[in-house]
């Protein structure tokens, strides 16, 4: 069997939650011995649990452990790893580690540093993108030296504009500006905010397109000078630029304009020198133009909606190409089937400012059934931390059309219970219920619109309600009652079980009260 | 028994009667009993018949409290303990005299945006922390004057640190 022949036999996979687990995943299925690397936040995490082999890095914050290229390459070596995979943020764009990887004779399943550094900065990338003739948004394709090379450059394109770290990736470091008086303070904003993210201020400004579309172009290209389109991605349905739901394929991408942008993102990932999987994103006017926006330089969150769609294993094709394997198909052997909606499961509050909820998830019901898949990191008993990105899991449905994917995915949120924590599973029903999202009427604005119009409250039913009355009831009989308090152990409440003894104390406690 | 539950913002009277094998009469409000059948499938996760209809209710615990969660709603509740009216009351304060503004989550202080004495509207920010790579902006409880400040940028706070007080 072909798999079996491979001369990547170990792995490190340098990254933590759902992406680590899913590479995790995809190797034991090719054979391959896996290595986790973990910070002190992560001891008890689904990654380090899977693998075969865990190593720690350091303490929690990432600057101490998930971005220490040395550590990691220290234990890729001392482990025996002949791969690196990166997955997304943390090291995976960062063109110095690639090529220390590759220094260290360590392969990184990725794009060789050359590709990244010519288009994985967003400034270099729109420099790329006019040599490989490719439509772009009006702006700079180099750093802001200043706030007033920013005034010029503003007022040049005309308000409003888009402020954007080079380095940058989901929103951060980014500021839509309207008018010249708030570009002072966005500026500085963008500034630190990107240093602080990506260890880099650079920021440049482009015309910001009103009521864009996101669409994007997942390719693949081997190290023998193939490269194949996969397809696209709409995800406009997003939040602080922060991608929300993604779907494949898009409503407003017909035959033609998919070719014409997978051409276009063929061309640009050759003018690199582009290897592996890489995604060129696009924004899309309203007359179908489109305008190149950035390339990521690796796997994406939403890659498996490209998957399910194209029916092929993009983690499995990665590792296939890293060692040396052409291509097994041509562009010709593509063929999109059916309809793929992702949901980015948050530890967030939205109807409290969507605030970061970090915690300790005391109760975890997943969906299952099918067309249903679930990529997550969690389990009953994890404390999501709070040092890192605040995604728990990504929740995909698969079916014959765009319409009964909705139905599946709003199917699968009824069953999916993520207790202890607050958590985003609400919006999605919101949003896939909201007759704009079922007409495929969205743009990079649609949700923020929509928050504002349908406010945050969602109508309990009277039935669901008085369900729940009973059932809170039921277990605050069940409560065990505590000799030290007079309220008991309130702690406890869900964990007890209905037996003879719990109702009796609270038969004891209610003739206590009388 | 009798249990005093507050849900949705409404404290009920929910009554219920055991019988035999996990089955029960309740009633809320005083409505006419319906009959009752419960069996937990594990800890927090209950099959609930009520008159022949089927729930899935799961309980979990949280920072906040007890949330119930049925047919894809979320519903956070409190059981009413009669003899302390001292919760009851802490909790239903009115916009007179001064008011905490407390994290919300644990983090890290970047930013400062008031100064002790100094006069703000409500949802005014007042202090930026940050969690989770996410910047916050805090906003003021009400319009006022900020008459204590307990955030230093670099600081890390706790959920429910008291960050500053408007009067």
């Amino acid at each position: 069997m072909s798999l079996a022949q491979t001369s990547i036999r170990k792995i490190l996979i340098a990254n933590r939650g759902e992406i680590a687990l899913r590479i995790l995943r995809a190797c034991r299925e090719l054979g391959i011995a896996t290595v986790a690397v973990y910070s002190d936040a992560d001891r008890a995490a689904l990654h380090v649990l899977e693998a075969d082999e865990a190593y720690r890095l350091g303490p929690a914050p990432a600057t101490e452990s998930y971005l220490r290229g040395d550590l990691i390459l220290d234990v890729a070596e001392r482990s025996g790893a002949q791969a690196i995979h990166p997955g997304y943020g943390f090291l995976s764009e960062n063109a110095s580690f690639a090529e220390a990887c590759e220094g260290a004779a360590i392969k990184f399943i990725g794009p060789p540093g050359s590709a990244m550094r010519a288009l994985g900065s967003k400034t270099r990338a729109r420099q790329a993108a006019d040599a490989a003739g490719m439509p772009r948004t009006p702006g700079s394709v180099q750093g802001l030296a200043s706030l007033d090379e920013a005034y010029a450059v503003a007022e040049g394109i005309g308000y409003p504009v888009m402020l954007k770290a080079a380095a940058g990736g989901g929103g951060k470091g980014m500021r839509a500006v309207s008018s010249r008086n708030d570009l002072s303070v966005a500026f500085s904003a963008a500034v630190s905010e990107a240093e602080r993210a990506f260890g880099s201020g650079e920021v440049y400004l482009e015309k910001l397109i009103e009521r864009p579309r996101h669409i994007e172009i997942q390719i693949l290209a081997d190290e023998h000078g193939n490269c194949v389109s996969l397809g696209e991605r709409e995800c406009s349905v997003q939040r602080r630029h922060q991608k929300v739901i993604e779907e494949a394929p898009s409503a407003v991408v017909d035959e033609d304009l998919r070719r014409r942008m997978g051409e276009a993102a063929v061309r640009l990932a050759r003018s690199a020198g582009y290897t592996n999987a890489g995604t060129v994103e696009f924004l899309v006017d309203d007359d179908r133009n489109f305008y190149f926006l950035e390339m990521n330089t690796r796997l994406q969150v939403e890659h498996p909606v490209t998957e399910l769609v194209t029916g092929l294993d993009l983690v499995h094709l990665q590792i296939r190409i890293a060692q040396g394997e052409p291509l097994p198909f041509r562009q010709e052997g593509i063929s999109l089937r059916g309809h793929a909606m992702e949901c980015r499961v948050y530890a967030e509050d939205p109807e409290n400012g969507f605030f970061p909820s970090p915690g300790k998830i005391t109760r975890l019901l997943q969906p299952g059934g099918p067309g249903i898949r679930e990529d997550s990191g969690i389990y009953e008993g994890w404390v999501v931390p709070l040092e890192y990105d605040p995604m728990l899991s990504k929740l995909i449905a698969y079916a014959p059309t765009r319409e009964a994917a909705i139905a599946r995915l709003l199917r699968a949120l009824d069953e999916y219970v993520i207790g202890g924590i607050r958590s985003n599973l609400g919006l999605f029903r919101r949003i896939l219920s909201d007759a704009d999202f079922q007409a495929a009427r969205i743009d990079t604005g649609y949700l923020d619109r929509m928050l504002v119009e349908s406010g945050s409250h969602v109508e309990a039913s009277e039935d669901s309600n008085a369900a729940a009355l009973i059932a809170a009831a039921l277990f605050e009989g069940m409560r065990p009652a505590n000799g030290g308090g007079a309220n008991g152990s309130r702690s406890n409440a869900s964990e007890a079980q209905p037996d003879a003894s719990g109702w009796k104390n609270a038969a004891r406690r209610e003739g206590l009260r009388a | 028994m009798t249990i005093q539950i507050e849900m949705d913002g409404e404290v009920r009277q929910v009554e219920l009667l055991q019988g035999e094998g996990g089955r029960y009469r309740a009633s809320i409000d005083g409505e006419p009993a319906v009959d009752v059948t419960a069996v937990v499938l594990r800890p927090g996760v209950l099959s609930l018949h009520v008159d022949g209809k089927a729930y899935r209710c799961v309980l979990a615990e949280s920072a906040e409290g007890t949330v119930a969660y049925v047919g894809g709603k979320r519903l956070p509740y409190r059981v009413d303990d009669p003899r302390s009216l001292k919760s009851r009351r802490s909790r239903h304060g009115g916009s007179e005299g001064p008011k905490p503004l407390s994290a919300p989550m644990p983090g890290r202080v970047l930013r400062v945006l008031a100064c002790v004495g100094d006069t703000v509207e409500a949802h005014q920010g007042i202090v930026v922390i940050e969690a989770m790579k996410m910047q916050n902006e805090l906003k003021s409880p009400k319009a006022g004057k900020v008459v204590q400040l307990r955030a230093e940028p670099g600081a890390t706070v706790a959920a429910g640190d008291v960050l500053a007080v408007i009067e």
